[in-house]
């Protein structure tokens, strides 16, 4: 009994601790007022006006301090960053005939790799233990023996993947295509020209002085990327609509050698878009979504090691793949660390710095054996979105940050249902959340993205209004048999 | 793996541009397991190449992009999901059954230079290029039990090619197959579920208790995980339509006006003409596998009637009447045997039926032609058999519908060893001058 007991004295008193810390300006407050009233009301109206007469105020003091506080305040609300405001978000949905079984998965790579057992073999490893699902979708192309990646058939996917997340954002905003004044399409492997964002243009015929950007080779984490750089524009350009895609086309970047560090994104990737519709006008407050309260970029391409982490190169027979390091795990700990010490100061309670910090100074000055001490993120967001990278990412972020199995819920149930989408992925895990009906008004949700770079990237969302059981998304048909139990190797 | 016969250079260009995919069903199975009867197991080495020929205004307006089409057969799929798994072997006696893992359906895309016009004056051994020659092995787990090709004509018209293991179904399930298909291409929806308990039972009513070993079965292998038989001598295939006219004709030679019996007749004047022109060695035990009693359900079963036949008196010099007679009378029902040979060993042993002896199979009631695009059914249908004895079979197919026929009467198709097969087209010229 006493170890059960002391941990929940413990959680009592470490409640208690926070809600001091936290509320410690309240809690001064309140008696300091009250005291004051009482003061003001004992002494009574006439002797308040001769204390007033007293200070032997004139005209121009009198000006001076309005000026000053009229002026402060100015600058004040000037300066104040625009709120961003996301409306809405749409997601694209593969049809049933691009899904790939296990099975399926497995046989076309031993047609493919018929020279190569050993290779097939360790596919085979790699998708009994990824944490996919039955229902995950590939691309038309790669469903033929052998894959067929023409830049047509590229072209085509990305297409039909951009074109129907983007048809369902404007039916569900009622937004017209002229009305939106900035456009970001982040696609790191597939960079034609015309870009990806002039295909966007030239298909909605957008008005020609649209402020369009395209972001490519920024890997996995570049959703918050964009979202950042359109903030940015947002800041500058008053009352406007920023459009944001974020998508990886999967048909150009299927590894067709046999190298097994490159063979793993095959086992992973699969196709997904996400469309993000963004604005600073006040008149969306009321139907806005989420407010965009912080994005934190953290990019370890300094050192080398975690440069060449994730790294696209040509094998020995010349074939390109993406080659991921054995130091992948180690380098996005430490891309998280560096993330997590930014973020904190903005996010976490008082309580939680104020532990951090004498963890810290103890840690320096007293006895450098002791524990680091880890902020409790859970008390800084109620959700939390986990790049949907693999199974060994969610894990080890888990352990991390001390996340519960519902924390990390949507990121796996992603990896399940979508497979790893790479940039739209945060996306498929807030809508599991919302279709869940788990997102409420004020609730804050955390997304965070590992990428090539290597970069950690974050962005901290509020919710403006409570989103009951959104019916209109990807995870609308199959929401009720979620959660499901993922075994730990699906022996196929 | 897949066995293209002689692929030359005219081949190609009679049909190119193959392309391979896999299809399957829609919506994931999940755990379910496929049990084929011992009858279903006799059939295993044993291959039907189901060829459908459609014109363009059966396929006019219909929209078959490839992403419609293929919405379309996955959604066909999730009623058929046993033909989109893959084999597997019990531990313990090692008899195969099939894990419904959604692995799919192989799905060949083709194109042809042809007309639907051309290709139906082809003789019909070229219709092979128009389905796959897959068998089942050498790896059971990653064989297909069906293939599926299309191929474009230059005219608009199209056909399917299904390539289809005995073990799932006899020729009248994949009629019923098939023509789930139409209404789906057709954009309609379906309007049940699937269900999830479809395993044959494995129990065979049978009169007489199980004695003797069956005629119509011979043992062959044992060929492991490789369900296929080398060919024993070099087949040839050939097709002729006879109208109904021709079938009256027929029947009222051997004086019995009142009932025509196409099956018995057909098969007995091509029994009649093979024992003439085999003298010496004249085949006086023939097979005769007929439908066995309709079903109400629309499971894809084995459901046919395996028969035997011995004929005691010279066939060659036999009145037709008489044959017929044999035919329709005395044939020992023997498929009681044959499930009781298979279930002896069903993991070890490996027969062939199919031309174990000469087989005359009786398909006339196959509804081959129900596969209806826009509203209307292929213009031909033609159906071989491979995986067989060196003995040959018989194929007595509907014939085709069409207004240009006028009348159904009956496709015959021959699969039977080259070395006799024109000496018999020349015999069979002198009862039914007109086949080709």
């Amino acid at each position: 009994m006493e170890p059960i007991s002391s941990s929940v004295r413990l959680k009592y008193v470490k409640l208690g601790y926070s809600y001091l810390v936290n509320h410690f300006l309240s809690l001064i407050s309140i008696p300091l007022m009250a005291a004051a009233t009482v003061e003001i009301l004992r002494l009574g109206p006439v002797e308040i006006l001769a204390v007033l007469r007293s200070l032997h105020l004139d005209m121009i003091q009198v000006l001076c301090s309005c000026f000053l506080v009229i002026f402060v305040a100015t600058v004040y609300f000037v300066s104040k960053p625009r709120p961003i405001y996301l409306v809405n978000y749409s997601l694209f949905k593969a049809q049933p005939v691009f899904r790939v079984p296990f099975s399926t998965f497995m046989e076309h790579s031993k047609l493919n790799l018929r020279d190569n057992p050993k290779s097939v073999e360790f596919q085979m490893r790699i998708l009994e233990r990824s944490g996919l699902g039955e229902e995950t979708c590939l691309p038309p192309a790669i469903h033929y023996i052998p894959p067929n990646p023409t830049m047509e058939a590229a072209r085509s996917e990305a297409q039909m993947v951009i074109f129907s997340a983007i048809d369902d954002l404007l039916d569900k905003t009622g937004i017209k295509p002229k009305d939106i004044d900035i456009l970001v399409v982040n696609c790191s492997l597939f960079s034609p020209t015309p870009s990806l964002s002039a295909m966007v243009v030239n298909k909605y015929k957008m008005r020609s002085n649209i402020r369009s950007f395209n972001l490519s080779g920024m890997g996995c984490s570049a959703s918050p990327i964009s979202v950042d750089l359109a903030r940015d524009l947002l800041q500058v350009h008053p009352n406007s609509y920023a459009l944001v895609i974020s998508t990886e086309i999967i048909t150009p970047n299927y590894y067709q050698g046999k190298e097994r560090a490159m063979l793993l994104p095959n086992c992973l990737f699969r196709m997904g878009c996400a469309a993000i519709l963004l604005t600073n006008k006040k008149k969306e407050k009321k139907r806005a979504k989420y407010q965009l309260l912080h994005v934190v970029r953290t990019h370890k391409g300094a050192d080398d090691k975690a440069y060449r982490c994730v790294f696209q190169e040509e094998d020995p027979e010349g074939k390109i793949g993406i080659s991921l390091s054995k130091d992948l795990m180690a380098i996005a700990g430490e891309a998280l660390k560096s993330n997590i010490t930014t973020i904190g100061p903005l996010v976490l309670p008082a309580s939680e710095q104020l532990l951090f910090l004498f963890s810290f100074l103890g840690r320096k000055f007293f006895n450098p054996k002791w524990k680091p001490y880890i902020p409790d993120f859970k008390q800084a967001f109620e959700h939390f979105c986990i790049h949907a990278g693999g199974r060994a990412v969610i894990d080890e972020l888990q352990k991390n940050l001390q996340l519960s199995h519902e924390h990390v819920e949507p990121s796996r149930m992603t990896l399940h249902k979508f497979g790893n989408t790479s940039s739209s992925s945060l996306w498929y895990e807030l809508a599991y959340i919302e279709a869940k009906g788990n997102m409420k008004k004020g609730d804050r949700v955390w997304q965070i993205a590992f990428g090539s770079g290597f970069k950690c990237n974050s962005a901290v969302w509020k919710c403006n209004r409570t989103i009951k059981d959104q019916r209109d998304g990807p995870w609308t048909e199959c929401i009720d048999r979620y959660p499901v139990h993922i075994p730990e190797v699906n022996k196929l | 793996m897949v066995n293209y016969n002689n692929k030359g250079e005219d081949e190609e260009r009679l049909v190119y541009g193959h392309r391979l995919s896999s299809i399957g069903p829609a919506k994931v199975t999940g755990e379910v397991i496929y049990e084929p009867s011992n009858i279903d197991l006799a059939m295993k080495l044993h291959y039907l190449r189901v060829v459908y020929l459609f014109d363009k205004e059966a396929v006019e307006g219909l929209n078959l992009s490839l992403i419609k089409l293929k919405e379309a057969l996955f959604s066909w799929l999730n009623f058929y999901y046993e033909t989109c798994g893959r084999f597997r072997r019990s531990d313990d006696t090692g008899r195969p059954y099939i894990k419904c893992n959604d692995c799919g359906m192989r799905f060949v895309e083709a194109k042809s230079s042809l007309t639907l016009e051309e290709w139906l004056n082809l003789p019909a051994n070229s219709l092979r290029l128009l389905v796959p020659h897959h068998v089942i092995g050498p790896e059971l787990n990653f064989s297909p039990p069906t293939f599926l090709q299309m191929t474009f004509f230059e005219c608009g018209g199209l056909s399917f090619g299904l390539s289809w293991t005995h073990v799932l179904g006899d020729a009248f399930s994949v009629a019923t197959f098939m023509n789930s298909l139409g209404p789906l291409l057709k954009g309609l929806q379906p309007t049940s579920s699937p269900n999830f308990h479809k395993s044959p039972s494995n129990t065979y009513n049978s009169a007489k208790a199980v004695t003797f070993d069956p005629l119509s079965m011979k043992k062959v292998g044992p060929v492991g995980d490789n369900w296929a038989i080398d060919p024993p001598c070099e087949m040839d295939s050939c097709s002729f339509h006879l109208t109904t006219q021709q079938l009256a004709q027929l029947c009222e030679s051997e004086g019995d006006s009142s009932l025509i019996q196409p099956f018995e007749s057909i098969s007995a004047v091509i029994w009649r003409a093979i024992a003439k022109i085999k003298v010496g060695s004249e085949p006086n035990v023939v097979t005769v596998i007929k439908p066995g009693p309709k079903a109400d359900d629309t499971f894809l079963r084995n459901n046919q009637v395996v028969s035997s036949l011995k004929a005691d008196f010279s066939v060659a010099k036999a009145h037709v009447r008489d044959l017929v007679a044999l035919i329709c009378n005395q044939p020992e029902d023997e498929t009681a045997q044959i499930a009781e040979q298979v279930g002896q060993d069903p993991g070890g042993s490996d027969f062939i039926i199919y031309g174990a002896n000469l087989t005359f199979v009786d398909l006339g009631g196959a509804e081959f032609y129900g596969f209806e695009l826009k509203g209307s059914g292929p213009e031909l249908v033609n159906c071989f058999v491979d995986g067989l004895g060196k003995k040959g079979v018989v194929l007595v197919l509907p014939g085709p519908k069409s207004v240009k026929h006028k009348d159904e009467g009956r496709l015959v198709t021959l699969i039977l060893p080259k070395s006799y097969l024109e000496e018999l087209k020349e015999e069979l010229k002198k009862e039914w001058p007109l086949i080709t």
